[in-house]
């Protein structure tokens, strides 16, 4: 079931790039305008960096929220699934496949955008970077997770970017600051592992309770 | 609510099922009974209910009060085949318009398959559908590309590719040429040989499809 749904989100993503490319474009340009509007100073720079490169890593997530469940509801998709099998199975593949094409390239680019934003100065060694990269693959699949029990609660209602935007935001933010804050600790030179820890909790807790509840939700907004 | 052991019919059962929709009852206290090897006409004006009763025996609409039950057990119930057996078409063709028409129809084929299918013999199948659908050769069009007839009887072609016992169509007729009228008639008849369940919608009588039960929804 999942490896089957995978392939043909796929195969549909590859078809309709544009649509998964414009959060990921956000996400390029909102970094690389921080040096131009504040201060191209190494120093504040690297400063930034964490904040800057999580709060856009988070809006990025947000914004492809919107693609998630839509499609499959509207053409009816979404449905023939929830009838085939098991709600749960179809949100934790769907969830899946989002993160492949969503948080996944994000991770992929953010050591480019380190480079942007100076996170690297004044050290030898590229650690920043690897736990910028750490911070963001233990931090955006909790994100994933968490929008797809919005997006699923939301389905129904048309024009649900705004709303789902308020539900979700408010549990994004823990993770928002823990994500920052790990880095920060690293561009410190302090112990990093609390931070990585709890982001780790959080996916697994999220990982256990989400995909459960997006398949009740999803559930509900088909009915 | 009644005990699994009461429902003594085979086939699809409704039971009291009382069924509403923003707050209208559509249905109250119905009692149906879809038996193997039947095809049952379900009529009713636009906005009667007919979808929304579809929805509900197809088990994605919760019911109000009552149960369906799909060969004595009920159709939530853990050991229930219900979901197996049931090809349920509904109004949206269900079909990713990013897909050609063979992606989209092995999909679901394998999708409703636990054991992998072969893909070679697949391929076949569809195209052999097709080709009876008089669509032979459009295997790796895109589905956005062909026509809103077109795309209908891909959807229909699904009842070939998929094994069930019971259809559940939705106006399964509408934007159909006279052919493929015929066609979807000659293979309704014949899954109800095999002793399939199908129940089905329509505006228009449907001469060529001999039907064993009629049912009617109608405004309060």
């Amino acid at each position: 079931m999942i490896m089957t749904l995978l392939r043909r989100e796929l195969k549909v993503a590859r078809r309709n790039w544009i649509g998964l490319a414009i959060p990921l474009l956000f996400f390029i340009i909102v970094v690389s305008l921080f040096p131009f509007a504040v201060s191209p100073d190494a120093p504040v720079l690297q400063q930034l960096a964490p904040g800057v490169i999580w709060v856009a890593a988070l809006l990025s997530m947000l914004l492809s929220l919107e693609q998630f469940y839509r499609s499959d509801y509207q053409d009816g998709a979404l449905e023939q699934l929830l009838l085939m099998s098991s709600p749960t199975m179809v949100a934790a593949s769907k969830i899946l496949a989002h993160w492949l094409l969503t948080g996944l390239p994000l991770v992929i680019l953010s050591p480019l955008l380190g480079v942007l934003m100076q996170i690297n100065h004044g050290v030898e060694h590229s650690t920043h970077t690897w736990v910028l990269m750490l911070s963001l693959v233990l931090g955006t699949p909790t994100l994933c997770l968490l929008g797809a029990v919005g997006m699923s609660l939301t389905l129904a209602a048309s024009r649900n970017g705004l709303l789902v935007s308020i539900l979700i935001i408010p549990l994004y933010v823990p993770v928002l600051i823990f994500g920052a804050s790990t880095v920060t600790a690293s561009l410190e030179n302090m112990r990093y592992n609390g931070e990585l820890a709890i982001l780790g909790a959080f996916l697994l807790i999220t990982l256990v309770f989400a995909p459960f509840a997006s398949g009740r939700a999803l559930k509900i907004s088909v009915g | 609510m009644s005990q699994t052991s009461d429902i003594q019919f085979n086939g699809l059962y409704a039971h009291e099922l009382t069924v509403s929709r923003s707050e209208q009852v559509l249905l109250e206290d119905a009692e149906l009974h879809l038996a193997p090897s039947t095809i049952t006409y379900l009529h009713g004006e636009n906005g009667a209910g007919k979808t929304t009763l579809m929805r509900c025996l197809a088990g994605l609409l919760p019911a109000d009060h009552g149960e369906v039950y799909w060969n004595k057990l009920p159709i939530t119930h853990p050991e229930s085949n219900y979901f197996q057996d049931l090809i349920f078409l509904a109004h949206s063709l269900s079909m990713k318009n990013e897909l050609s028409i063979a992606e989209n129809l092995s999909f679901y084929a394998s999708l409703r398959t636990k054991v992998s299918l072969n893909k070679q013999q697949l391929q076949q199948q569809i195209s052999s559908v097709l080709n009876e659908l008089g669509i032979g050769g459009l295997e790796d069009r895109m589905f956005a590309e062909l026509s809103a007839g077109q795309q209908h009887k891909v959807a229909l072609a699904r009842l070939m590719l998929e094994p069930a016992k019971i259809w559940i169509l939705d106006e399964p007729f509408v934007n159909l040429d006279h052919k493929t009228r015929g066609w979807l008639s000659e293979k309704a008849l014949a899954f109800k040989q095999q002793g399939g369940t199908v129940l089905f919608t329509s505006h228009h009588h449907i001469e060529e499809l001999p039907i064993d039960q009629s049912v009617g929804v109608e405004h309060e």
